[in-house]
C-alpha cells in the first residue's frame, strides 16, 4: 500500500489537528466516562468487601430486646464458651442505648440524639467490628470505665468535632472525645427503623463499655454480641448454636439474631451498587451515545471534504478499497487518540467518583483497581465508533460517480431538498435567509449536530431534574410538617414511659412550653397477603391534634391506620381495604410480643417517606395495649421562645433521649442530598463539557466548509463581525433544534428515571418528577447560547484567513 | 486623475527559505470606463495583479491607489469598507452562494454597499440585465455554468460600484457561452464602469481597448490589441 497514504492521512490529520482532537477528546470522553462509570460496581464492591474484612465485621449479631439488658460477664460468657466450642472465632459484647448529645463548641450550639455504642476497650479492637480511626486514638484497655468517647467519623466530620473536644451525654456526663473512627456496623449511618437520620443529626458515640453502662444507668451490663464464626462454621450452624445458648443463659430474654447480610447498613451499601450502577449506566450510555452523535457528525465531514480527491482517484481508476484507506486512516489515527485519552478520562471519572464516595462514606479501604476488561470495552467502543463513524460516510463516497465526485457545486449534494425554502421570504437583506438555508440545506449534519446537544441536554436534564425531584420531595414533606406549630420540637425518651413518669411530666411542665401532647412512635411492618412487608414507624396521636397533625386525603369512616399514598400503592390497597399490621404488643410490664392484626386503611397522606404510618390514640391503644404509655413527647413552645431554649432545658431532664426541631429532619435531609449529588456533578461536568466540545467542533467545521464563501463575502467587503453573526445564527438555529428536542428528550427520561427506575433504588421515597426554574435556564444557557456562541472560536481563524489563496482553491 | 494607479507595484511570497516573486515593480493606470484585458501564461502574475486592484491583497512595494484610495498601508476595516464601495469581483469558479437562489445572489451584492437599498426592484433589473429573470427563483446547481457566471456577473454589477474586476470569468465555460460573458462585461464599460478582465488567452484580449501583457511578474506590453481591436462576434477560439 506504501507509504504515501500513511503520510497523506497524516496530512489531512495535522491540516485539520484542532478538529481532529476535539473529536478525539469528544470520544475520549464518551468511551472514558463510560468505562470510568460503569467500573464502579467492581471497585465499590471491592472496597467494601476489603474494608469489612479489615474491620472484622460480625457474622451474626444478637441484639437482647428492647430494654433488656444482661451482665456483661455472662453474656461475654456465651461467647467464650461457643469458642472453646469451636463454633466462634470471635465475639465482643456490646452495650448500645439512645442518648442525647450535647457536642456544642465555642459558642455553637449542637445538640442532636445520638446512639452510645459501649465496646470492650481493647487495643485495636474491638475483636469483632473493630474501630477504624480516622482521627486522634481509640480506646484502650486503660481508658476502661473512665468518660472517654470516640466520636464517629461521619457526625465528627460534619460537625468539626475532634480529638481534644469535650461533649455532653443525657444531661450530665462529660466525655473527652480522643479521637474519631467509623465501625463496619455504621459505614453508613442508619437511625432507628423507619426513621431517617443525617449525619450532622446523629451523633454515634464509641466509648468503653463500662462508660456505656454509667451513661445508660445500666452498670455492668450489656445487650448485645457481636460474633464472627469460625472458618468452616456455617453462618447457619452458629446462629443455631448461639439461639440455643441464650435460650438456655437467658431464657427470659428475647433477643434477635442478625446475619451480616441482613445487617440493614451491610445491605444497603450492596443494594447502592447495583441501583447507582444501573443510573450510572444510563448515563454512561447517553454520553456514549452523546459522543457517537458528534464522532460520526465530524468525520463525515471530514470524509466528505475529500470526497472530490476521493472522485479523482477513481477517475484515475484507483480501486475504491484503497481510496478508502486515507479516511479510513484519518478515523484510525482519531480513534486511537481517543482511546487512549479515553483511558485517562475514565481513570479520571474513577478517581474522582472514588473521592466523592470517600467523603461520603469513611470506608478504610478504597481501591480502585484497574479494570482491564471494562477499559478494554470502553477502549474498543472508542475505537469503533470512530471507525464506524468514517466507514459510513467513506463508503457512501466510494459509491458515488466518480463524474459526481468531481463536478464542482455537485460535490456535497448541495441544495437538495431545498426547493420549498425558496418559496420562504424572510424579510430583511439576503444574508438573513442563510443561516436557516445552510441548517436545512445540510439537513442530515444539523441533525447530526443538534443530536449530539440534545443527548447532552437530556442526560443533564436527567442529571440535575433528579436532584430537583429530590429537592421538589423534600420541599413537599417540609411543607406538610410545617403546617402547623413549624417550631415544635419532638422529644423522644430513652424506652417505653407511663405518661405519669416524671420524665414525661417533668417535659410538659416545662415553662417554656406553650402546649404539649404524648404520642407513641412504633416500629412495625405492613402488609398484604402475598405481597412482601413494608417497615413502618407507625404514630400513635391524636389525628385531631390542635398541634400539628396529618393531612389525610380520601378519608373513610371508622378506625384503621393512615398510610402513605406510597405504602398504598406498594401494598395495593385503597382506604377502606385492610391490612396485615405488626406492631408490639405489650405483654408484662416492660414485655413485648409483636403482633400482626388485620387493620382497615382510613386514609392516606401525601408524605413521601413510605415507612410513615398513623393511628388514632383510642385505636393504637387497643391493638398495642399500650395505653397510658408514651416514648414520645411532641411540644411546641411559647411564642418568643427560641427552640434551643428549649432544647437545652429539655436536654437535662433524665429520661429523655433526644430533642428535634421536627422540620429539622427536611433540612437536613436537604443537606444529605445536597452533598450526595457529588457523583452526579460528576455526570454533569462531563456532559457540560461534552456539549461545549460539540458546539466548538460543528462551529469550527462548518467555517472550514464555508472557507469559500465567506471568503467570497470578505471579497465584496463584508464584514468579519458580519460574518461571524452569521455563523452564530446559523448555530443558534442549530442550538434550538437540539435544546428543544434535548428538553423534551430529558423530560422523558427524568420521568423514567423517577417513576421507573428510583422507586426500585429507593423504595422508601415517594419521588415526583420535578424541574426547576433553574435547571431549564441552565439546560436553555448551555444549548441555546453556548452553542450559538461557539462560532466566536472561529474569529480568529477568519480573521487569519488568506481570502485570495481561498478564493483560488478550485474545489 | 486617472481611476487606477499603480506606481513599482512589487508583490513578494515567502516560501520557507524561498521567496517567490509574483509581480514586480509594475507601473499602471486605468481610466473611468476603460475595458482593459491583462492577458499573460498561467503563472506570470495576472490574478496577483487583479487582488492588489480589488485590494484583496496588498502590495508588498510600491503604491497602489483607486479612486483615490491608497491601499498600501491601509487598516483592515478600511481596505473592507473599499471593496464593499469600489470594487466588485467575478470570479473563474463563480463562488455564488450556494443556499441563496440566483436572485438572492445578486440580492446579496445590493445589500452589501446598501447603495441602493431603497431600490426594491434593483436586483432584479440587473438580473434582466444579465437575462435571467426567468431563472431568477434557482438555486446555483439548478443553473448551468455560463447562467451561474451570469449570475455572479449579475452580482457584481447590482453593488453599483464603479470598477468591476473579473478573474479569468470565461475560464470554466465553452466557447459560445465566454463570448457571451465577454459581450455582458463589454457592455458594463459602456455604462462607465471600468472593467479589468484577467485571461490567458489571446484571442479574447483582441476585443479589448487595451492589453495590459506580463510575463513572469512584469508588464511586457500595453496597448490596444495586437492587430487591432476586433468586434466579439469575431472571436474564435
Ligand atoms: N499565496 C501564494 N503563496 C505563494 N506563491 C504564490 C501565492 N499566490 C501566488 N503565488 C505565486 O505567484 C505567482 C503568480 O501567481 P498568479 O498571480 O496566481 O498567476 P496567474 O494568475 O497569472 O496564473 C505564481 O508563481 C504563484 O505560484
Ligand atoms: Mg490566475
Amino acid at each position: 500500500m506504501g507509504w504515501l497514504w500513511l503520510r497523506w492521512s497524516w496530512r489531512d490529520l495535522r491540516s485539520r489537528w484542532v478538529q481532529v482532537t476535539a473529536i478525539a477528546f469528544i470520544i475520549a470522553l464518551g468511551s472514558g466516562t463510560y468505562s470510568g462509570l460503569t467500573s464502579t460496581s467492581e471497585w465499590r464492591r471491592r472496597s467494601y468487601d476489603a474494608s469489612y474484612a479489615r474491620l472484622r465485621m460480625y457474622d451474626l449479631r444478637v441484639s437482647l430486646a428492647a430494654g433488656s439488658f444482661v451482665d456483661t460477664a455472662a453474656l461475654s460468657a456465651v461467647g467464650t464458651e461457643l469458642e472453646s466450642a469451636g463454633t466462634l472465632r470471635s465475639s465482643a459484647v456490646q452495650l448500645v442505648g439512645p442518648i442525647q448529645v450535647d457536642a456544642s463548641q465555642r459558642g455553637r450550639t449542637i445538640l442532636v440524639p445520638g446512639r452510645v455504642v459501649g465496646v470492650e476497650p481493647v487495643r485495636n479492637g474491638p475483636t469483632v467490628s473493630t474501630l477504624s480511626i480516622t482521627a486522634g486514638r481509640g480506646l484502650r484497655p486503660t481508658d476502661s470505665a473512665r468518660p472517654v468517647a470516640v466520636l464517629d467519623e461521619h457526625f465528627g466530620k460534619r460537625r468539626n468535632v475532634g480529638p481534644g473536644d469535650r461533649i455532653r451525654v443525657s444531661g450530665k456526663v462529660g466525655l473527652t472525645v480522643v479521637g474519631r473512627g467509623v465501625s463496619p456496623e455504621h459505614f453508613i449511618l442508619l437511625g432507628d427503623a423507619g426513621t431517617f437520620t443525617t449525619e450532622a443529626n446523629f451523633a454515634l458515640t464509641f466509648v468503653p463499655i463500662g462508660t456505656a453502662g454509667e451513661l445508660l444507668g445500666q452498670p455492668g451490663r450489656a445487650n448485645a454480641l457481636a460474633v464472627r464464626t469460625r472458618p468452616g462454621v456455617s453462618v447457619t450452624q452458629a446462629r443455631r448454636a448461639l439461639s440455643d445458648a441464650f435460650a438456655a443463659g437467658f431464657p427470659d430474654v428475647g433477643v434477635t439474631i442478625t446475619a451480616r447480610a441482613a445487617d440493614p447498613g451491610y445491605r444497603l451499601l450492596y443494594d447502592d451498587i447495583e441501583g447507582d450502577q444501573r443510573l450510572y449506566n444510563i448515563f454512561a450510555v447517553l454520553i456514549l451515545l452523546g459522543a457517537a452523535f458528534a464522532a460520526f457528525n465530524l468525520t463525515t465531514r471530514i470524509v466528505e471534504a475529500q470526497r472530490r480527491e476521493i472522485g479523482i482517484g477513481m477517475a484515475l481508476g484507483v480501486p475504491s478499497r484503497r481510496l478508502a484507506v486515507r479516511p479510513v486512516l484519518v478515523g484510525m489515527q482519531i480513534a486511537a487518540l481517543g482511546a487512549g485519552l479515553g483511558v485517562v478520562v475514565g481513570l479520571g471519572v474513577g478517581s474522582l467518583m472514588i473521592q466523592v464516595l470517600r467523603s461520603y462514606f469513611p470506608l478504610p479501604v478504597w481501591r480502585q483497581d484497574f479494570q482491564l476488561g471494562i477499559f478494554l470495552r470502553g477502549a474498543a467502543l472508542g475505537i469503533a465508533l470512530p471507525f464506524v463513524a468514517t466507514l459510513v460516510p467513506v463508503w457512501r463516497a466510494v459509491r458515488v460517480a466518480p463524474i459526481d465526485a468531481i463536478r464542482t457545486g455537485v460535490v456535497t449534494k448541495r441544495g437538495r431538498g431545498l426547493g420549498w425554502l425558496a418559496k420562504i421570504r424572510l424579510p430583511g437583506r439576503s444574508v438573513t435567509a442563510l443561516p436557516v438555508r445552510n441548517v436545512f440545506r445540510q439537513l442530515r449534519r444539523t441533525v447530526m449536530t443538534a443530536l449530539g446537544v440534545a443527548a447532552s441536554i437530556a442526560v443533564l436534564l436527567g442529571v440535575v431534574g433528579m436532584l430537583d425531584s429530590f429537592r421538589a420531595t423534600i420541599d413537599h414533606a417540609s411543607k406538610e410538617l410545617g403546617r402547623s406549630a413549624p417550631n415544635r420540637l419532638a422529644v423522644t425518651l430513652a424506652t417505653f414511659d407511663l405518661e405519669t413518669s416524671s420524665a414525661v411530666t417533668t417535659t410538659r411542665a416545662s415553662p417554656l412550653i406553650r402546649r404539649s401532647q404524648t404520642e407513641l412512635q412504633l416500629p412495625g411492618s405492613v402488609r398484604r397477603a402475598g405481597v412482601k412487608p413494608i417497615d413502618l414507624l407507625v404514630t400513635i396521636s391524636d389525628l385531631q391534634s390542635p398541634i400539628w397533625h396529618p393531612t389525610i386525603h380520601e378519608r373513610v369512616r371508622g378506625d384503621g391506620v393512615v398510610l402513605t399514598e406510597k405504602a398504598a400503592d406498594d401494598l395495593g390497597v385503597r382506604p377502606g381495604d385492610r391490612v396485615l399490621l405488626r406492631l408490639p404488643y405489650r405483654e408484662g410490664l416492660t414485655s413485648y410480643r409483636y403482633v400482626e392484626q388485620a387493620v382497615p386503611v382510613i386514609g392516606l397522606s401525601a408524605m413521601p417517606l413510605r415507612s410513615l404510618a398513623w393511628m388514632d390514640r383510642r385505636v393504637g391503644d387497643s391493638l398495642t395495649n399500650l395505653a397510658g404509655i408514651t416514648n414520645f413527647v411532641v411540644v411546641e413552645p411559647k411564642a418568643g421562645v427560641r427552640t434551643e431554649e428549649v432544647q437545652r432545658a429539655l436536654f437535662g431532664v433524665s429520661g429523655v433521649s433526644s430533642v428535634q426541631l421536627v422540620t429539622d429532619f427536611a433540612d437536613s435531609l436537604q443537606k444529605e442530598l445536597d452533598r450526595a449529588v457529588g457523583i452526579l456533578l460528576i455526570v454533569e461536568g462531563a456532559v457540560l463539557l461534552l456539549a461545549l466540545l460539540i458546539a466548538f467542533n460543528a462551529a469550527s467545521i462548518s467555517a472550514d466548509d464555508r472557507a469559500r464563501e465567506n471568503a467570497t463575502m470578505f471579497a465584496f467587503g463584508y464584514p468579519l463581525r458580519s460574518v461571524v453573526a452569521m455563523e452564530i445564527g446559523e448555530s443558534l438555529l442549530v442550538g434550538i433544534i437540539g435544546t428543544a428536542v434535548g428538553l423534551l428528550g430529558g423530560w422523558l427520561l427524568l420521568d423514567w428515571l423517577v417513576t421507573e427506575l428510583l422507586p426500585t433504588t429507593l423504595p422508601d421515597l415517594q419521588i415526583v418528577t420535578a424541574l426547576s426554574g433553574q435547571t431549564l435556564l441552565i439546560a436553555v444557557l448551555l444549548g441555546v447560547l453556548a452553542v450559538a456562541l461557539a462560532p466566536l472560536l472561529t474569529v480568529r481563524k477568519l480573521r487569519r484567513m488568506d481570502v485570495p489563496s481561498t478564493l483560488r482553491v478550485v474545489e | 486623475m486617472s481611476l487606477i494607479e499603480l506606481r513599482g507595484a512589487s508583490r513578494t511570497y515567502q516560501i520557507g527559505e524561498r521567496r517567490v516573486t509574483a509581480l514586480e515593480a509594475v507601473d499602471l493606470t486605468v481610466d473611468v470606463g476603460e475595458f482593459v484585458v491583462v492577458l499573460g501564461p498561467s503563472g506570470c502574475g495576472k490574478t496577483t495583479l487583479l487582488n492588489l486592484v480589488g485590494a484583496l491583497d496588498v502590495a508588498s512595494e510600491g503604491e497602489v491607489t483607486v479612486a483615490g484610495h491608497h491601499i498600501v498601508g491601509a487598516s483592515r476595516g478600511e481596505l473592507s469598507r473599499f471593496r464593499r464601495e469600489t470594487v466588485s469581483f467575478v470570479f473563474q469558479t463563480f463562488n455564488l452562494f450556494q443556499a441563496l437562489t440566483a436572485i438572492e445572489n445578486v440580492q446579496f451584492g445590493v445589500d452589501v454597499t446598501g447603495r441602493h437599498r431603497e431600490e426594491p426592484d434593483r436586483a432584479m433589473t440587473v438580473l434582466e440585465r444579465v437575462g435571467l429573470q426567468d431563472r431568477a427563483h434557482h438555486f446555483p446547481h439548478q443553473l448551468s455554468g455560463g447562467e451561474q457566471q451570469r449570475v455572479a456577473i449579475a452580482r457584481a454589477l447590482a453593488t453599483g460600484n464603479p470598477v468591476l474586476l473579473a478573474d479569468e470569468p470565461t475560464g470554466e465555460l465553452d466557447f459560445r457561452t465566454g463570448v457571451q460573458i465577454l459581450e455582458l462585461l463589454h457592455e458594463q464599460a459602456h455604462v462607465g464602469v471600468t472593467v479589468i478582465i484577467v485571461t490567458h488567452n489571446r484571442e479574447i484580449a483582441r476585443v479589448a481597448d487595451r492589453v495590459v501583457e506580463l510575463g513572469s511578474g512584469r508588464v511586457t506590453a500595453d496597448g490596444p490589441p495586437v492587430g487591432g481591436q476586433v468586434p466579439i462576434n469575431e472571436l474564435r477560439w
